[in-house]
């Protein structure tokens, strides 16, 4: 059996990757696939934690409220990127500014 | 309504008499009706309404008065040989209202919505009630052409309601709210005409002036909570005594404000023995600052003749017959209260018969019908004041009653006037110029002879009312003498109680006399130049004025609201229309209050021992007459011959008007007008020098320890009296109170524009916009820094929650020094290491051993205290407390000697260090932190090496 370990260090590096990734990308549908990342790193690292708790799923039930509220968080996510195209033409972060100052 | 009363009281039980609510709520509902629905009602509806209201309240008014007549006959038994009334309270508790702390009973003050009725107020009632609808009546004719028709009747009905809480108030925070309505319906309807500056003005004046009354009123009422412990009638009568029965540092302290003592600079101020007052003096004289704001008197009547501005009607009700009377109405509530304390009868009877002198000679120099009629009604309120100060409080309250009709009626019929010369003449001040008046008695038969009877009362032409009530008080004023209640409990406790001196009392009489002398010159004055002669007021629109006239009158067209006839150019035309008598709905009332003018004296006709009044009002009064007002000997015989100073101030005056303005038509009036305006003014200043000089001398020689503020008075009265005669008390209060209002306003407004505004709201304002200007270049608007931002952020906070604390909380009790450890309690696996630091005394001795001066060594000494308080001084070394080696023990206590010489001993620097579980795993990671403990008091400088 693969040790906990493993996961625990597979999720970290997950989720470093994106948080370095939603930190120096520039284009937002990046940056809404590094949270995604991170998001399934935290998923990684409840479902090995519940290898641990043999009693009960709660690791294993909460990575799955987790699933839907990132689907939510997607589509919602999306539609603004998709706003944010029709007013300034790009999906370039650092050009959208409009709550600039 | 009386012939059954099983009936009545089953329906209305003596403690739950509910139609006293119909008595209040009909104007209530009336002014509601009137003052939301009015505009669109229309003015037949409206005026249906308002009369409704007033009629339906009269007619419970007269009921309950019949019911009440039933109760207090009832309760007639025989006492001693004599037949005696109880005082019967019919009573209504709307709800519970609150209860107040503090007073002397523990139990607190209950304070309800509670309304009852008594003889006192049942006669109130029904003046209010009943002459409220005869005014209502009349000035649903006389207001026909208004505008502000639902709104006037609208305030007319309120005006009723508020009065009538005012009298069927059972406890003085009700009477309150009466108080205060019926101050803001007589200012709203002073200023009713508001687009007219003078108006507008006129009724801020009456309120401001109220308003000073009314803090009196407060004041009292505090007062007696304290003192009695009670707001409601029946309980401040019940702890009366405890207004004067109380120890000496139960009075009150005047000077020194509040008993204290002037010390310093201020020694001066320091009297020789403090100058106190009783309870009940302070009481009564604050309650008398309220009667005198509310009834126009001295020094606060300045508003009564401005509150003219109203319309007629109103200066009939409310400034003439019904509100103005409310300040008598209190004394009389309260007579067991001043009573208590002669010398505020005392002045309460001074200032009545100074008001009625001075205003009766201000009243001779006026031309305008209603200035003359508000000094006249000033100077009869100050009467009523002479009355009951001088404990004839029915013969006061008789005056009221009288008053209240003949002088409700000159009112009306001085409108009627007016109404009659709007006529001829557009102009305000003109219509009610007496001197363009004249021969009306040919036009207007029935305002002539009412007019007449209601002179003929308030002169005091033999048998009519204003005859009986008057002399009544004449007389009383004369003989009435006045004991302290308490005299002896007071002389027990070295109290020398005050009395009036025993002269006073006549010359209050012919006070009294030479007002009722000018009162009959000025009114014959009136009615003679008003209804005899020729009609001057043809001049008045004559063609060759007409192109003035025409001016004024477009000028008034727009907010000349008070007339019935509106003119065209021609009517302004010789001869034009003549005046003409007004329609049925002013002449009824006039001839009801006519009739009752000539008649309302038989409820109480001294002289010829018919009194059903004194004898309806006896239960009342019972407690205050009692052992406090007695006549003094031999009065019984005074009273025919003093009823002839009161039948000569008739006739002389009435005679000698009669001379100048009918015989020889007016013609000495210039010059004798040019003499009274010499001679008038002077009259009040003289008054307040000899009265307030007077008085203040005769109440420092009765032994207040402070004589020479009598001294002081005089000069203070003289000067005021120059400045009377020079200025007027009009100008007086503006040059000395509202300048000094304006300088402090204007001292507060520049305060406000440069140190609020200029330094406090910019400055304010200036920070933050510095801050804004910084946080803004933050928020720049990229979602990569924002979330830098929230990582930076999070790892700090990470970073706090794994690092190892060490914090830790001292208790120091006595000499033991208890350490507890503020951090980790139960999470990370928190462990900790104690020590202490010893010193090493020898190393110490041996480095000051080599110091060359005392200075040096004091410098030593200083820097190894410093040093040795973080553990590294030489020689110092830490020991270990508890435990060894990092221990779950969280906590240690030091014995220390908080009382020792040697500091030392008093304070220890003790270490304490932490682990938690991530020192485990990334390495020996401690968190370390010296204490001193503890900081005692007694903290010294080292003092080692001196033995």
């Amino acid at each position: 059996m693969i040790p906990t370990e493993h996961y625990v260090a597979l999720s970290a590096v997950l989720f470093a990757i994106g948080g370095v990734g939603f930190l120096i990308r520039r284009n937002v549908l990046v940056a809404l696939m590094s949270i995604e990342v991170m998001l399934n790193a935290v998923n990684i690292a409840l479902v090995a934690f519940n290898r641990a708790a043999t009693a009960n799923h709660t690791g294993q039930m909460f990575s799955f409220f987790l699933i839907a509220a990132e689907a939510a968080e997607v589509a919602v996510g999306l539609a603004i990127v998709l706003s944010l195209f029709r007013v300034k033409r790009t999906v370039r972060t650092d050009e959208a500014d409009l709550l600039k100052n | 309504m009386s012939a059954d009363p099983g009936l009545m009281a089953t329906l209305f039980p003596e403690d739950d008499f509910s139609l006293i609510a119909v008595v209040l709520g009909m104007p209530l509902l009336g002014a509601a009706v009137n003052g939301i629905w009015g505009k669109r009602l229309g003015k037949e509806a409206v005026r249906l309404m308002a009369l409704t209201a007033v009629g339906v309240s009269f007619l419970a008014a007269v009921v309950t008065f019949l019911d009440l007549g039933r109760a207090v006959a009832a309760s007639e038994h025989v006492e001693d040989g004599k037949r005696v009334l109880e005082h019967v309270r019919l009573s209504w508790t709307a709800w519970e209202w609150m209860h107040t702390n503090g007073g002397r009973s523990a139990s607190g003050i209950p304070i309800a919505l509670k309304f009852s009725v008594d003889a006192l107020s049942s006669v109130m009632m029904l003046v209010i009630t009943g002459i409220g609808f005869l005014i209502h009546l009349y000035a649903s004719s006389y207001m026909e052409k208004d505008n502000g028709y639902a709104r006037f009747f609208c305030y007319l009905n309120l005006f009723i309601f508020a009065m009538l809480t005012l009298v069927l108030a059972d406890n003085l925070p009700v009477l309150f709210i009466g108080w205060e309505g019926v101050g803001l319906c007589s200012y709203l309807l002073i200023g009713f005409w508001y687009e007219k500056m003078p108006n507008a003005t006129a009724g801020k004046k009456a309120f401001i002036a109220n308003r000073i009354g009314d803090f009196g009123l407060i004041c009292a009422m505090f007062l007696l909570a304290h003192y009695t412990g009670a707001l409601d009638w029946k309980g401040i009568e019940t702890g009366a005594s405890s207004l004067i029965d109380t120890p000496a540092d139960g009075r009150i302290h005047l000077w020194p404000i509040g008993g204290g003592t002037y010390q310093g600079i201020f020694q001066f101020l320091q009297p020789k023995s403090a100058f106190t007052v009783s309870a009940a003096t302070a009481v009564s004289l604050m309650l008398l600052l309220g009667c005198t704001g509310k009834s126009a008197q001295i020094p606060l009547y300045v508003w009564l003749p401005d509150a003219m501005a109203g319309p007629t009607p109103v200066s009939a009700l409310i400034h003439a017959a019904t509100m103005v009377t409310a300040g008598i109405y209190l004394i009389c509530r309260l007579s067991f209260v001043f009573v208590l304390s002669p010398f505020a009868m005392t002045v309460t009877a001074v200032i009545g018969a100074s008001t009625a002198l001075m205003a009766a000679t201000i009243a001779l120099v006026q031309n305008d019908i209603k200035k003359v009629l508000a000094y006249s009604t000033v100077s009869q309120l100050g009467f009523m004041f002479l009355g009951v100060g001088v404990g004839a409080f029915t013969a006061g309250f008789f005056h009221v009653f009288t008053h209240a009709f003949f002088k409700a009626c000159l009112f009306l019929g001085a409108g009627s006037v007016i109404h009659a010369m709007h006529v001829r003449i557009h102009d305000d001040d003109k219509s009610q110029d007496i001197r363009n008046m004249g021969g009306l008695r040919r036009y207007m038969p029935y305002t002539y002879w009412t007019f007449a009877a209601s002179t003929a009362a308030i002169i005091g032409l033999p048998l009519l009312s204003g005859f009986f009530s008057k002399d009544e008080i004449l007389f009383r004023a004369y003989t009435n003498a006045e004991t302290h209640p308490m005299a002896a409990r007071l002389k027990q406790m070295h109290n020398e109680p005050f009395l009036p001196p025993t002269w006073l009392g006549p010359t209050l009489y012919w006070m009294g006399v030479a007002a009722a002398t000018l009162t009959a010159f000025y009114m014959c004055r009136v009615f003679f130049m008003t209804f005899h002669g020729r009609f001057r007021g043809w001049e008045i629109g004559r063609p060759s004025l007409l192109a003035k006239i025409k001016s004024e009158h477009h000028h008034d067209e727009e907010h000349g609201d008070d007339e019935e006839h509106h003119h065209d150019e021609e009517d302004l035309k010789v001869p034009g229309y003549a005046p003409h008598e007004s329609p049925w709905q002013m002449t009824v009332p006039l001839i009801v209050l006519a009739t009752g003018a000539v008649f309302a004296g038989v409820f109480n006709m001294g002289p010829f021992g018919v009194t059903p009044l004194d004898h309806w009002l006896e239960p009342v009064f019972e407690s205050a007459l009692k052992g406090s007002i007695a006549p003094r000997a031999g009065a019984e015989h005074l009273e025919w011959p003093l009823m002839g100073g009161g039948f000569f101030a008739f006739a002389i005056g009435s005679f000698l008007a009669y001379r100048m303005y009918v015989m020889d038509k007016g013609k000495a009036e210039e010059s004798l007008q040019g003499m009274l305006k010499r001679i008038v003014p002077a009259v009040p200043g003289v008054l307040v020098l000899v009265v307030g000089g007077v008085l203040i001398r005769s109440f420092g020689i009765s032994g207040s320890g402070f004589a020479y503020f009598g001294d002081v008075l005089v000069v203070a009265g003289g000067s005021m009296a120059y400045f009377y005669r020079e200025i007027g008390l009009d100008s007086l209060y503006a040059m000395t109170i509202l300048d000094g209002t304006d300088a402090l306003a204007d001292t507060s407004a520049s305060f406000d524009q440069w140190v609020v505004d200029g330094v406090l709201a910019k400055l304010t304002a200036f920070l933050v916009s510095v801050l804004g200007t910084i946080l803004r270049a933050m928020h720049n608007g990229v979602v990569h820094v924002y979330a830098l931002a929230m990582v930076v952020g999070v790892a700090g906070m990470g970073w706090f929650f794994v690092a190892p604390h060490a914090d830790v909380l001292v208790v120091a009790k006595g000499g033991d020094v208890t350490i507890t450890s503020g951090s980790g309690a139960g999470y990370l696996d928190y462990t900790y290491s104690w020590d202490q630091c010893e010193p090493d005394k020898k190393q110490w001795t041996d480095l000051f051993s080599k110091a060359t001066s005392a200075q040096q060594r004091q410098q030593q000494q200083d820097t190894l205290t410093v040093s040795h308080m973080s553990c590294e001084a030489p020689g110092d070394k830490w020991n270990a407390v508890g435990k060894p080696d990092f221990s779950s023990q969280n906590e240690v206590t030091l014995h220390l000697d908080p009382d020792a010489d040697d500091a030392v001993e008093v304070t220890r620097p003790v270490r304490m260090r932490s682990r938690n579980t991530f020192s485990h795993t990334f390495g020996d990671w401690t968190a370390t932190k010296v204490i001193q403990a503890p900081r005692q008091a007694k903290l010294k400088m080292l003092e080692v090496g001196q033995n």
